[in-house]
């Protein structure tokens, strides 16, 4: 499909456009930092975001999520998607979303996940502000992102828009584009090819070394205790990860005592009770009892586990984790240096 | 309690969280804590598994456990469960009476390979509650006894007032189609059999190398059963583990049930021990 561009002055009344057929989610400022949000008015997208505090996968896999509702009488599956546009989401999370799209769908389609996610309008947008722990421009390389409907490249005098799908080319209507020249296709191009030269982080191997190395390094229990050596098991890595995917169900009543519903919430490998199981009369087994053996775990997801699934590793380089760590010993490059260097 | 469905899901993909009721048609207390309920499905529609496949069990307000289901597809109509009475859902199952409900998921997972058991001995070493998930292949055997050849059972329990199927016992104890061993690790006024753990009754009978081996039970059971078996020159592949792990979703998402890079609920609960043995967060 063929580029186009609009210009700088015309780019929010096209926002405004969308906005005025469907609800339109997108990083909006929230103090210091970014969220995806609704958008409630144009000058709310902040396509100048380093990175946000959550990822996109919230809006379909959401931190809380009714699977099952239920009365005395009956119960009912809780799907209702609601036609979406994701503005401005960076190319990391695409590729992120790619891979849970396929998680979610493998083996047992998860229609919870991905009716919401068929439902949704993704225009991805380059990125403008690198943040402090990214190191996108080194991971994964050889995986492309391609979950996404359209792509946004803020170039001079306003914005490219290359729409991979039907569903993005039927946002152009929404706003006053021209047919983009080659020139700026180009610059668009170039835009997105300098940015990855930004990262202040490198991963230095390639995922195919790092798979590798990262099994063989499975049994190396000082290791990977001198890496968890100071981890707190609060599973902020798992919770700003744009990969996890892991879920407690829990039940629950409404204060009528008589409905309530059965709901999943996000879950981290790292927390102590993870892969706890309780055998009766007191007694329990631990699979992953140690903060070593959870990091590990959670490692050996991210560089080895799922590669071969996903074509590449189980991480896009967000930074996200390394940023929210409380010990600051989550961040995946220090990690990897560390395993390769054993 | 009927299943209704929102107008989203009609015509899309089936729901995999939406459970099926089933009626309890009868209930065995076997211990204390723990009882058998005789379940089939409320919609009259037969329910077919295989030996070895695991339930995902549930009331509305409590939750869903996994569990295996404790009966063989060869008898027909209905199938069982055995639930001990450990956290806030199975405290909730086991109020339950005959003629009330459960809501089950499933059958989920992969059994016991009977394709690899058909044609050789069987030894299954059960411990503990280990009994249920394995019963399943027990009573296949016995239903279809002519397609194996000798069908050994060892069973080893905490202590005689928790041996669990004391009218299974029972029959096995004189049945000539099942060479059954049992003991207890500690002895109770009365008992007249074996004391030990359950690795003591591989002095009490023959096993061949060429035995097909199913073991179900507590962890540490597991690591010293696979090591008489290896005395006795078993192969690896030849040795399947019945494995237990937290589960939520039963379906290969919710991550809890992850050993390495297999899940329990999709990829197990019955492993191959040569399968096993290269994860090293198995045994």
């Amino acid at each position: 499909m063929s580029a186009s561009f609009i210009k700088e002055s015309d780019f929010k009344g096209f926002v405004r456009g969308v906005m005025g057929a469907l609800p339109v989610y997108g990083p909006v400022a929230k103090r210091s930092k970014y969220v995806f949000g609704r958008l409630e008015s144009a000058e709310d997208l902040r396509l100048d975001y380093d990175v946000t505090i959550l990822p996109p996968k919230k809006l379909f896999f959401p931190t809380a999520q009714d699977l099952v509702r239920f009365d005395g009488d009956s119960f009912q599956g809780c799907v209702q998607p609601e036609e979406r546009v994701i503005l401005g989401v960076h190319f990391y999370d695409v590729k992120a979303l790619d891979m849970t799209d396929l998680l979610f769908t493998e083996k047992n389609e998860d229609c919870n996940y991905t009716a919401h996610r068929a439902a949704a309008t993704i225009v991805a947008s380059n990125i403008q502000t690198v943040s402090p722990r990214a190191f996108w421009g080194s991971v994964g390389k050889g995986v492309e992102p391609k979950g996404h409907d359209a792509f946004l490249t803020k170039v001079s005098g306003g914005y490219v828009y290359e729409a991979r799908t039907s569903k993005g080319e039927a946002l152009l209507k929404h706003g006053s584009f021209a047919k983009a020249t080659d020139a700026q296709a180009a610059e668009a191009q170039k835009v997105n090819e300098d940015v990855l030269k930004k990262c202040p982080e490198t991963l230095r191997h390639s995922s195919e070394d790092v798979a590798k190395k990262m099994r063989a390094a499975f049994g190396n229990e000082d290791l990977w205790k001198r890496c968890a050596q100071d981890c707190f098991s609060c599973g902020s890595c798992n919770t700003v990860c744009p990969t996890c995917y892991c879920f407690d169900v829990q039940d629950w009543w409404h204060v009528d005592q008589k409905a309530g519903a059965r709901t999943r919430y996000w879950d981290a490998c790292l927390t102590e009770d993870f892969a706890k199981v309780s055998l009766g009369a007191g007694a329990s087994e631990n699979f992953r009892e140690s903060r070593g053996e959870r990091l590990r775990h959670r490692l050996m997801r991210k560089a080895a586990y799922l590669n071969e699934k996903l074509g590449g590793p189980a991480c896009v380089g967000c930074g996200r984790c390394s940023a929210a760590c409380t010990a600051d010993i989550a961040d995946p490059v220090k990690i990897i240096d560390a395993v390769m260097a054993t | 309690m009927k299943a209704t469905c929102t107008c989203a899901e009609k015509g899309t993909q089936k729901n995999i969280f939406l459970p099926r009721e089933a009626k309890i048609v009868r209930v065995d207390q076997h211990t204390p804590t723990e009882r058998q309920f005789t379940l089939r499905l409320a919609d009259g529609q037969p329910f077919s598994f295989e030996p070895g496949q695991i339930l995902e069990v549930g009331l509305f307000g409590y939750g869903e456990i996994p569990l295996g289901l404790a009966s063989s597809p060869t008898r027909k109509n209905t199938f069982d469960i055995v639930v001990r009475t450990v956290g806030r859902v199975s405290t909730a199952l086991n109020r339950l009476g005959e003629g009330q409900s459960l809501y089950i998921r499933g059958p989920l997972g992969r059994g016991f390979p009977l394709d690899n058991l058909r044609g050789h001995d069987v030894l299954v070493v059960a411990g503990g509650i280990g009994l249920c998930p394995t019963r399943s292949l027990i009573q296949y055997i016995l239903d279809r006894r002519s397609e194996f050849k000798r069908f050994i059972l060892f069973y080893g329990a905490r202590q005689p007032d928790q041996l669990l199927f004391t009218a299974d016992l029972e029959s096995w104890r004189v049945s000539k189609d099942v060479e059954y061993h049992e003991t207890v690790d500690k002895a109770a006024p009365g008992w007249k059999g074996n004391v030990g753990v359950v690795t003591k009754l591989f002095a009490k009978t023959r096993i061949d190398a060429g035995a097909r081996v199913v073991i179900c039970g507590p962890p540490i059971m597991f690591r010293f059963v696979i090591a008489e078996l290896r005395k006795l020159g078993v192969s690896d592949a030849n040795i399947y583990v019945d494995l237990e792990r937290r589960m939520k979703c039963g379906v290969g998402k919710c991550g809890h049930c992850q050993i390495n890079d297999k899940y329990v609920c999709t990829d197990g609960p019955v492993f191959s021990y040569d399968q096993v043995q290269s994860l090293q967060e198995a045994i």
